[in-house]
């Protein structure tokens, strides 16, 4: 009977913990005052009543009442009514920065100094359902708006417009569901359904679609960054997601599709000093974008649209967290200015891209579109990373290299101004591969391509394609991994510069005579320097080449039949094409040995499935190889010494 | 017990709202379930009525702190200087019905209830 009593006492203490409250009612607004907060309610005048900071106009008080509701502090809860007129209720605490005014289900809220309560900020929390309604916020100081369930359309204007300049985390409460909806104005009277001139961080663990039918879905005047919310946006006629300085992803799921533009895109603020990445993004405005978790998935069918746009540099990483990005691209060359084409592409970034982890599957069908494309520097240390461009080329070439007749002139100036490639993977400046599962497939163009350099020293790259399968305009450098160029249209690997095979393990394999499997710019005074590594290439290698590692050859090869090569212990098996040049050149480490027909058994499939590490063969009809030192194609000849190296 | 006893310490709870005037009387009105009303120069809080230009403040209190405020059912009308009704309006003392008016004297203020 004892406990039971202390029972009753705890629940009675319990419920009167909850609070005595006193309710200021101003039309559809109420104000929740705490009794232990409120201390000094003064009167003046018999004209206003002032109570923690906030005045109140007498006459615009329709009720004051003392209740027990309970009453959390620094929230302003907004509650959208389908049938009638939005509430306001405001919690006491922050009663004096907050100013409503409500039309309707049209709200509008001016704030001002919450310096006092800054660290915990005032959260805006939205509810309820309407066709015709808003949140809109003036202010100067951070704050959070909460999603809690609210369906909210505005046919007239931004669905969320918060002007003020400063961080607001937009925060979808665990389970809800939220939808924003804005309406479409010819004149694009507002920037985006989902609006702020300050930062936003878009986060929690519930969903919000955003459905823009004006300009864009989401923008900020600033940085915006995505953590485990579930985000589904649509654009008609602009970008999902637009913001300046920066761009985070660490977590969520972002799908985007039926856009106008961009899936996201990232721009410089023109009005602030272009910085590079800083710690902690401290006064940042790299324009770059950082994909660093979560799954993302952007379909585009805009002409001359971006999966993802970066005006700086697109980091694409894995922290704690798997990285999976999808983008399919269907756009085509935005040609509305034809001096001045615009390819698409699923990633592009003007300074830089830089990956290093994750899952990616690009796919560009539009003409002249492009999986991956950069102004600047390429980097891959790691991921895997499938890109395909199934698109037609774009208008005519006048600029073919070198009168090498077959696909599409290859060398061709991308840049000129009267036609865009199809290319699977395009970076104006270096290239550099360090690590990570590539492949690429191009169907009407080259599939990698760098208008400088190319340098791999490990990972694994496959690339196939109608016209250069790997093509640089500068040096190009194998001194690791596994690198596979299979060009139904022209050469393998092409180098308009020198071509240096160091170590790693080369399958080249081009269309046929006179292209080669290894082309380097003879031509232009350049050459292949073959120092060490492996390397298959089917139609053979450049004439001239120096050759400081022995090759052999086979005048001949059976289509579509595996074959392997064994360099010591190390076997690679390969399959050969269903056509490509003539005869055959290998090298390795040490005289190697190669057999055709074999069986595979096991071993590392890599290459797409063209080709297996350390297999285990069986059958197979040993291939009878000659000495072959360059020059003429597949003549007899001395080697140069052996070099080690190995694809190891 | 010491759940119960930290919920006791949280949960401060106010018996009355006190409400005082320009010329520091007070009159203490009991909270429980209290609604407020303005109509005009007057607010009416509870069975109390309080002439809006006299208040100077109000608060939550744990006792009833009225000093002056009262509510009379006779008094003579010989020291009035102010008569209101409950709607604010300054009336005579020859108008004055059946009901409540708030008297103002020199010294006090009254809640007279004319039967």
């Amino acid at each position: 009977m004892k406990r039971t009593l202390l029972y009753i006492i705890a629940l009675v203490l319990t419920i009167a913990a909850m609070g005595q409250t006193l309710n200021v009612k101003v039309g559809n607004v109420t104000y929740l005052f705490p009794s232990t907060q409120t201390g000094e309610m003064t009167y003046a005048n018999g004209e206003t009543v002032t109570i923690m900071g906030k005045t109140f106009s007498l006459s615009d008080i329709d009720e004051m009442t003392v209740d027990n509701a309970s009453v959390t502090d620094n929230l302003v809860d907004i509650a959208y009514n389908a049938s009638g007129s939005a509430t306001v209720t405001v919690a006491g605490n922050v009663a004096q920065y907050v100013t409503p005014t409500i039309s309707g289900n049209h709200v509008s809220i001016a704030q001002t100094n919450t310096d006092a309560i800054d660290k915990d900020e005032i959260t805006y929390q939205l509810s309820g359902t309407t066709t015709d309604g808003e949140f809109a916020l003036d202010g100067s100081y951070k704050c959070t708006v909460s999603l809690a369930g609210v369906t909210l359309t505005n046919p007239s204007g931004p669905a969320i417009n918060i002007s003020n300049k400063k961080r607001i985390q937009i925060s979808a409460k665990n389970g809800t569901v939220n939808t924003l909806t804005d309406g479409a104005d010819a004149n694009e009277s507002w920037k985006a359904c989902l609006y702020s001139k300050g930062q936003i961080q878009l986060q929690g663990k519930g969903s919000l679609t955003v459905n823009g039918n004006t300009k864009h879905a989401i923008k900020s005047g600033d940085y915006i960054t995505v953590k485990n919310l579930t985000l589904n946006l649509k654009s008609t006629s602009g970008d999902g997601i637009s913001c300046n300085k920066y761009f985070v992803m660490n977590s969520g799921n972002v799908t985007i599709s039926g856009v106008g533009d961009d899936g996201i895109q990232c721009d410089f603020e023109d009005d602030d000093t272009v910085t590079g990445e800083t710690t902690d993004h401290e006064d940042e405005n790299s324009g770059n974008v950082y994909i660093q978790g979560g799954t993302l998935n952007i379909s585009t069918t805009a002409a001359g649209s971006k999966g993802v746009k970066a005006a700086g540099t697109l980091f694409i990483n894995e922290a704690s967290t798997t990285t999976i990005i999808t983008v399919t691209n269907s756009g085509g060359v935005d040609a509305s200015v034809s001096s001045d084409l615009v390819a698409s592409a699923c990633l592009k970034a003007d300074k830089a891209i830089d990956i290093s982890g994750g899952t990616l599957t690009l796919t560009n069908s539009g003409q002249g579109g492009r999986a991956i494309n950069t102004d600047g520097t390429l980097t891959i240390s790691g991921g895997n990373i499938d890109a395909q461009t199934q698109g037609s080329n774009y208008g005519s070439s006048n600029q073919g290299g070198g009168g090498f007749p077959g696909g599409w002139g290859g060398g061709g100036n991308s840049s000129s101004s009267n036609h865009k490639y199809a290319k699977g993977v395009k970076a104006d400046g270096d290239i550099t591969i360090k690590g990570g599962t590539i492949n690429i497939y191009s169907k009407n163009h080259e599939g990698l391509e760098s208008k400088g350099t190319i340098t791999i020293s490990d990972g694994q790259v496959y690339v196939q394609a109608s016209d250069d399968a790997i093509n640089t305009a500068s040096h190009l450098t194998v001194s690791g991994g596994y690198v596979c160029g299979y060009s139904t249209g022209n050469d393998g690997l092409d180098s308009n510069g020198n071509m240096y095979i160091k170590g790693g393990l080369v399958y080249a394999i081009c269309s046929g005579s006179p292209e080669v499997g290894l082309d380097a710019n003879t031509e232009g005074g350049y050459k292949l320097y073959l120092t060490g590594g492996t390397i298959i290439a089917i139609g053979g290698i450049e004439n001239g080449s120096s050759l400081s590692q022995s090759c052999y050859s086979a005048n001949s090869w059976n289509k579509n039949t595996w074959y392997a090569l064994t360099i010591g212990n190390d076997t690679f098996a390969f399959k050969t094409p269903s056509s490509g040049g003539n005869g055959i050149v290998v090298s390795g480490a040490s005289q190697p040995t190669l057999k055709s027909g074999v069986t595979v058994s096991s071993g590392n499939s890599i290459f797409s499935g063209m080709g297996y590490t350390d297999a285990s063969i069986s059958d197979g009809t040993a291939v009878s190889l000659s000495s072959y030192s360059g020059g003429s194609s597949f003549g007899p000849g001395g080697g140069g010494g052996g070099f080690p190296g190995g694809w190891h | 017990m010491a759940l119960v006893g930290a919920l006791n310490v949280q949960a401060e709870e106010y018996a009355y709202l006190t409400f005082e005037t320009t010329d520091g009387e007070k009159a203490s009105v009991a909270v429980s379930s209290l609604t407020l009303t303005i109509s005009g120069n007057t607010l009416t809080a509870g069975s109390q009525t309080f002439t809006l230009s006299n208040l100077s403040k109000m608060y939550f209190s744990n006792t009833d702190e009225t000093t002056a405020i009262e509510e009379i059912t006779t008094a003579t009308l010989d020291e009035a200087a102010d008569i209101y009704d409950l709607q604010g309006h300054k009336v005579t003392k020859d108008q004055m019905k059946r009901g409540v008016y708030i008297v103002k004297t020199k010294s006090r203020t009254y809640k007279m209830i004319v039967k």
